[in-house]
């Protein structure tokens, strides 16, 4: 008896979990479909522009430098055990620009612009201005969905890019100044070590990242459903999938990318 | 004569609930509907299931002769640009100012210059009573009745064919919800539009009415004119009118 409802929640879950996917494909057909054909909504488009790629520089470039300069110190640790120490330019590099400096930024913009979309989408949702939008004889997909599908896949590598240079910068702060390391010895161990591979697979993952906390964002937005309780509840769950969904995806892309 | 909206056996529901059972009624061009009942009875629902922003479960709505749930998405946008909407609770959009709020449907539906758009918007604003002062103000920083107002002048800013009022007169005044009533027999009787409109308000009723229906259960119950309205010995239409709490509406929906 037991081992069936078991077996029953199981499957619950399992279509449930089937149906979500099928409704964010759905969903993010009809916003790229609508949102390639002209007439293309350039002010929103900028709005969403200024709001990811440049009012996300402080906290992402804070965030790169913390990393950087513990990165140095938790590798010298390490490594000194060996006198390997020469290597950690090379480590911090490697790991900024292929993993962390990916990750930590979609993870910050995730809970930054990720929740805010859905706060904002889901608010116009529940007060029928979705409504309006349509009835205006706007595509509500096209006008709020598409510039930020767009903006994000876009400008979140280049957030990426910027978490890449100031964590290796923050590497190299602590290595030259408190580590001792000679400043141009760290500097050509981690050009000498650097390929184009290891930022261009941060940056794929960096597009891919950025579609997916947008489309996270929005799609949760529009299921909202109730008054603020329901808002909340939907700004929750769009910060958590896709905080889990970057974590997947990452684990999915630096598979394929190795 | 062909109807500018024509509804057959409409059906809605929601999960097991039934709202609308089988509405059906038609509005002539230039005609002023006006559909009364209980609080929660599915009038704004009736509206979004005209306006395809719900899906209905069964019946046909056509808007101009066009069967509404035929439509791709794009002739649906084309059809909601003749047709102007005032929600029931204004549905402002918040991160725009008055006056890009009134002219939202001229320049992303109509394609107008912004200049020319604007023009519209401060004449629209004005036949709603309102200062061109606010223009620039937020939705936030307005008051109820005046946010309705704003919202009733961007209904009205596209010249459409026909407008939808959910409670047009709700929340204003007794000055200003004279304005908003001539306002609407305005438009009717002088520009020709037919307008669909959802009242409690029985002054307001009495003034913008050709014809009205009374939902009730999920149906229109009782359908007349104007001055039926007064002369019917309809028990029901009697109760609503007369604001009775002895009646056969017991307040509490089936
Ligand atoms: N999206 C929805 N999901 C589930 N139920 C809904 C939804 N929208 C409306 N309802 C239900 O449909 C019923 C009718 O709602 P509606 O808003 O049409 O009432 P109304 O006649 O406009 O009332 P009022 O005069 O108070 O505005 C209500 O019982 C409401 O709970
Ligand atoms: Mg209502």
């Amino acid at each position: 008896m037991f081992v069936v409802r078991f077996l029953e929640k199981i499957g619950q879950v399992f279509i449930s979990f089937l149906m979500a996917i099928g409704e964010i494909t759905v969903f993010s057909y009809r916003s790229l479909s609508a949102g390639i054909r002209p007439p293309y909504y350039w002010k929103q488009i900028a709005q969403q522009s200024l709001q990811i790629g440049y009012f996300s520089l402080p906290v992402v470039g804070m965030t790169a430098l913390f990393v950087g300069v513990a990165m140095a110190l938790q590798c010298y640790l390490g490594f000194s055990e060996f006198t390997a120490e020469t290597a950690i330019p090379s480590v911090v590099m490697i790991a900024m620009t292929r993993e962390l400096g990916p990750v930590l930024t979609a993870l910050m913009v995730a809970g930054r612009l990720g929740a805010s979309m859905t706060a904002e989408i889901g608010t116009m949702m529940v007060t029928e201005q979705i409504d309006a939008l349509t009835t205006l004889s706007v595509n509500s997909h096209k006008y709020l969905v598409f510039p930020r599908l767009l903006t994000g896949s876009l400008l979140l590598p280049f957030l990426v890019f910027v978490d890449d240079i100031i964590g290796i910068l923050g590497g190299y702060l602590t290595g030259v100044y408190y580590l001792g390391f000679n400043s141009s010895n760290y500097i050509h161990n981690t050009f000498s070590s650097m390929s184009s591979q290891d930022v261009i697979s941060g940056l794929i993952k960096g597009v891919v990242f950025g579609f997916t906390i947008c489309l996270m964002g929005c799609y949760h937005g529009y299921s909202s459903q109730g008054g603020a309780e329901g808002v909340g509840r939907a700004t929750t769950n769009s910060v958590v999938a896709s905080s889990i969904m970057i974590l997947l995806l990452d684990c999915i892309l630096t598979f394929v990318l190795f | 004569m062909s109807f500018i909206i024509e509804i057959e056996n409409l059906k809605k529901s929601f999960g097991k609930k039934t709202i609308l059972h089988e509405v059906s009624l038609n509005i002539s061009p230039g005609e002023s509907y006006v559909i009364i009942g209980g609080s929660g009875t599915g009038k704004s629902v009736l509206i979004k299931c005209i306006l395809r922003l719900l899906d209905i479960d069964s019946g046909i709505v056509k808007i101009n002769g066009k069967n509404v749930n035929d439509l791709p998405q794009s002739e649906m946008l084309k059809t909601l640009l003749r047709c102007g909407v005032l929600y029931q609770g204004g549905a402002l959009f918040d991160s725009l100012n008055v006056i890009d709020n009134v002219s939202f449907g001229l320049v992303y539906g109509y394609r107008k210059s912004t200049k020319e758009a604007y023009k519209i918007a401060i004449d629209k604003l004005e036949a709603v009573d309102l200062d061109e002062k606010i223009a620039f103000s937020f939705p936030s920083e307005l008051s109820g009745g005046m946010k309705k107002r704003v919202a009733l002048a961007r209904a009205i800013a596209t010249d459409p064919d026909i407008i939808f009022f959910d409670e047009p007169t709700t929340g204003l005044d007794p000055i200003t919800s004279g304005t908003i009533n001539e306002l609407i027999v305005k438009c009717t009787k002088e520009m020709g539009i037919s307008a669909l409109s959802i009242t409690h308000d029985i002054n307001s009723l009495k003034f913008i009415s050709d014809r009205v229906g009374l939902l009730h259960g999920g149906r229109i119950i009782w359908e007349g004119s104007k001055g039926d309205l007064m002369t019917t010995d309809d028990p029901y239409v009697q109760q609503f009118i007369t604001g009775s709490p002895i009646g056969p509406f017991t307040g509490k929906n089936d």
